[in-house]
């Protein structure tokens, strides 16, 4: 899903699947190979986020399975969801202070029209991102140079230490372009003058085993497989994403036939689905939906730190995970989710009614009504309108009233650019295996997408923090940085987690090879029918 | 199509002649949630708001629709969901009534350019689809109950301006007005006394069928988001909720049998007023 420039007054904000991994069924022992090929097309229903079809624009859930179908990084991630394998780049290295890293490309690699991919592709690729200031450019926010030595090498400098950085190269908005074909259809790296994003929606420049054949927004994603891809070739000649917007219809679509995979199965729908051809599993995620609180925006001058202290303490968080999903889900005591580099030992966050009400009366809050404008949305089977109602229903019981306000997304973001919102609801999935994205983007580094939704001062401790862990290389001592920062994060409360949902995965039964990966949500090249 | 206007049947003592069958029905019906409106809170089984239960429980005897999402009974909110409805259409009708029969009456009485534009303005309005005007207008407006019933009001008085102007037309062309005019009578007397009082009938007649597509139309406007506010518990919000919801039935199936019952009795009982009142080939 979108929600806007990262510099712009329109932010884009994101929400991408990361989760651990799944198998449905049997996974095909060969993983992506072609020995299970089949001529019918495979058919996902799944509602769509696209925001755009531009690599260096796109970002959204279905924009990173999109791009790792199409284009592809230079390096990839294995099933484990932890261990960095060869894609494009044959190897890579790192210097001892982390500022310069150097791959080698595979000078096997070549475009699906038959140009190989070369270090002035990267080059190319990665200013690009940077220089459009699109969502995505933050991952790209470190590079401060990029030498291209030869065909096949490619030099990175940074501005900064960053231990981070190889996850973030492995994020699929990392992906390479051609740039030769780019460039010819008007794409630039300065905002101003690149005119290439409306042939990016018909066309595709990409290395990766499939090939963009046609998009119809609102309709349908169709994918052609890249029959002359350079590696182990895609199973399914085609690949359909219809636009299916909701967990009961993508069921009734599943059941009947109509679809081989049905993206956004809530726990309700999945009740009573399995068997009669149709597998469903449910594994926890990394996925989260958040309350938001933000005191610099227009109407929200009273959520000082002590109120919106009191508006953590108020929420019953158990009872908004049975409202939203059924049970099917965990608490998250901060925004980097369970399972992230430190989040070991945070204390789950807890209802005490009393002392919210003993906070609100020292502030001298009574009878405070506050707007909540949110998407009207339903992400992960969290149907925001009744998460809100609970939210509502728990800080009315301290004197908090809540004005719900539903709007379509584009009014949303439209809102929080030009005035914030005191009160919203949103998702986040990461973008890479590492714990510094959400730092980047919820912490309040000046420039944050929270800093500046928020409105709130810049916390100097906070970037402090991160500029340590970028630059420390042992695991374990970077992990209680970003414990520490996490903890700062639950500190500020202007993000407050509410459910870290489940993630369910329904398939017809002879698919097979379905996971969820922690860069690309969905994998299409590692599956098969058989 | 009839210019003929009969006068009013004298209704005999006791019921009506019309209060009969269907129509009576439909008023029994309409006084029930009528009656179930103004007193609901005072008897409400259960806070409509509140999470009462275990979310998503099917019909039983403590809940007798079930509960919802969040817990809330599901049958308190139907009923706490007239009280958003009816009076929202009760609104719209009357105000539609009151803005059509001024400029119907004026339109056709004055005639002339006056008419013209007036009734240029009137077709334009009724140019566009009643529900695909009132979502525009809602979502100028912004979301909520009360831009939702002054769209609806746009949109439907017009149907009223050009009912009246052709009852108002027929009826001037008789000779009594033709007399007091003749004999200096106000335009506004002759209006008020002499003609209004022979071309209003079928325009309540026809508010009467309207109400319940106005029930229906409010709740339409809430089920995409433009009308009744969460957590309100109006009926087309509800629905929407249910559809989230599609295998819990139940949550869906109260507010729409409650839609059913009101749109079906107020239909009833236009019927029976159009049959009564003969104004058939009119309406």
């Amino acid at each position: 899903m979108w929600l806007g420039n990262r510099k712009g007054a329109t932010r884009r904000v994101v929400a991408v699947g990361l989760a651990g991994v799944l198998l449905l069924g049997a996974c095909s022992s060969s993983g992506g190979s072609s020995s299970g090929s089949t001529d019918k097309a495979l058919l996902i229903a799944r509602s769509m986020d696209i925001n755009s079809l531009d690599p260096s624009r796109a970002y959204c859930d279905t924009c990173q399975i999109y791009m790792t179908a199409v284009y592809e990084t230079l390096i990839g991630l294995a099933k484990d969801n932890t261990t960095l394998v060869p894609r494009l780049a044959t190897k890579w290295e790192g210097n001892a202070a982390q500022t310069e890293f150097t791959f080698t490309l595979n000078p096997k690699a070549k475009f699906s029209d038959g140009t190989p991919v070369t270090s002035a592709d990267v080059k190319f690729s990665w200013e690009r991102l940077q220089g459009l200031q699109a969502s995505s450019s933050y991952l790209v926010s470190t590079i401060k140079s990029i030498d291209t030595p030869d065909a096949q090498t490619v030099k990175v400098t940074l501005s900064q230490a960053n231990s981070a950085f190889l996850a973030q190269v492995n994020a699929s908005y990392l992906g390479i372009m051609n740039s030769k074909v780019a460039i010819a259809q008007g794409a630039t790296i300065d905002p101003k003058t690149d005119k290439a994003e409306p042939w990016f929606l018909a066309n595709s420049a990409g290395s990766g085993p499939f090939t963009l054949e046609k998009y119809q927004s609102g309709a349908e994603l169709r994918l052609k497989r890249n029959d002359s891809y350079w590696g182990t070739k895609a199973n399914f000649p085609e690949v359909v994403m219809k636009q299916t917007a909701d967990a009961v219809t993508q069921r009734q679509q599943l059941e009947a036939g109509s679809v081989d995979i049905a993206m956004q199965i809530s726990n309700d729908a999945a009740k009573g689905m399995n068997g009669n051809g149709v597998v469903v599993s449910q594994v926890p995620s990394f996925n989260f939906v958040y309350l938001a609180l933000s005191p610099g925006a227009k109407g929200g001058e009273k959520l000082t730190p002590k109120v919106r202290q009191a508006i953590r303490l108020a929420l019953d968080y158990k009872g908004l995970i049975d409202a939203t999903v059924g049970g099917a889900g965990q608490v998250q005591p901060s925004p980097i989710p369970n399972g992230f580099a430190g989040t070991a030992g945070l204390a789950a966050p807890a209802q005490d009614v009393a002392k919210a009400k003993s906070l609100l009366a020292e502030e001298g809050v009574t009878d405070l009504t506050l707007d909540a404008t949110f998407p009207s949305l339903n992400v992960y089977g969290v149907d925001f309108t009744t998460a809100m109602q609970k939210v509502q229903t728990d800080l009315k019981a301290v004197g908090i009233t809540l004005q719900l306000n539903p709007v379509e997304i584009s009014v949303w973001a439209d809102k929080i650019g030009k005035d914030g919102i005191p009160v919203t609801m949103l998702y986040f999935a990461p973008d890479h295996t590492d714990s510094s994205q959400y730092v980047q983007y919820f912490g309040l580094l000046k420039g944050s997408q929270w800093q500046t939704w928020a409105r709130t001062d810049v916390s100097q401790t906070q970037t402090d923090l991160l500029t340590k862990a970028f630059a420390e290389q042992d695991a374990t001592k970077r992990a209680d940085v970003y414990k520490q920062l996490a903890e700062s994060m639950v500190a500020d409360d202007v993000i407050i987690p509410v459910v870290n949902p489940n993630l369910f995965l329904a398939a017809r039964s002879d698919i097979k090879g379905l996971y969820y990966s922690a860069c690309c949500n969905l994998i299409i090249s590692d599956l098969s029918r058989g | 199509m009839t210019d003929v206007i009969s006068p009013p049947r004298r209704l005999r003592r006791g019921r009506p002649e019309w209060l009969r069958g269907p129509a009576l029905i439909g008023v029994v019906v309409i006084a029930v949630w009528v009656l179930v409106a103004l007193t609901v809170p005072l008897w409400s089984p259960y806070d409509p708001l509140a999470g009462v239960a275990p979310r998503l429980q099917g019909p039983n005897w403590h809940h007798l629709m079930g509960t919802d999402q969040l817990g809330r009974d599901v049958f308190t909110r139907m009923l706490w969901g007239s009280r958003t409805s009816l009076p929202v259409a009760f609104v719209v009708i009357v105000s539609s009534v009151i803005i059509g029969t001024v400029v119907g009456a004026v339109a056709g009485y004055r005639g002339g350019w006056i008419d013209a534009v007036l009734m240029r303005f009137v077709d334009i309005t009724m140019a566009f689809p009643p529900i695909l005007l009132a979502m525009a207008i809602t979502a100028s407006l912004g979301p909520g109950v009360r831009n939702a019933l002054i769209a609806m009001v746009l949109v439907w008085w017009p149907i009223y301006a050009r009912l009246l102007r052709a009852q108002v037309i027929a009826v001037k062309q008789r000779e009594y007005v033709e007399s007091a005019e003749a004999i200096g009578v106000k335009r506004f007397t002759i209006l008020r006394r002499y003609i209004l009082p022979m071309a209003y009938t079928p325009v309540l007649v026809n508010a009467t069928m309207d109400f319940g597509q106005v029930v229906l139309l409010t709740a339409s406007l809430s089920f995409i988001g433009l009308g009744a506010r969460p957590p309100s518990p109006e009926w087309g919000a509800m629905i929407t909720e249910g559809a989230t919801q599609f295998y819990s039935w139940w949550i869906a199936t109260a507010p729409g049998l409650a839609i059913l019952l009101v749109v079906l009795a107020f239909n009833y009982v236009g019927d029976a007023l159009r049959d009564s009142f003969d104004v058939k080939g009119v309406v």
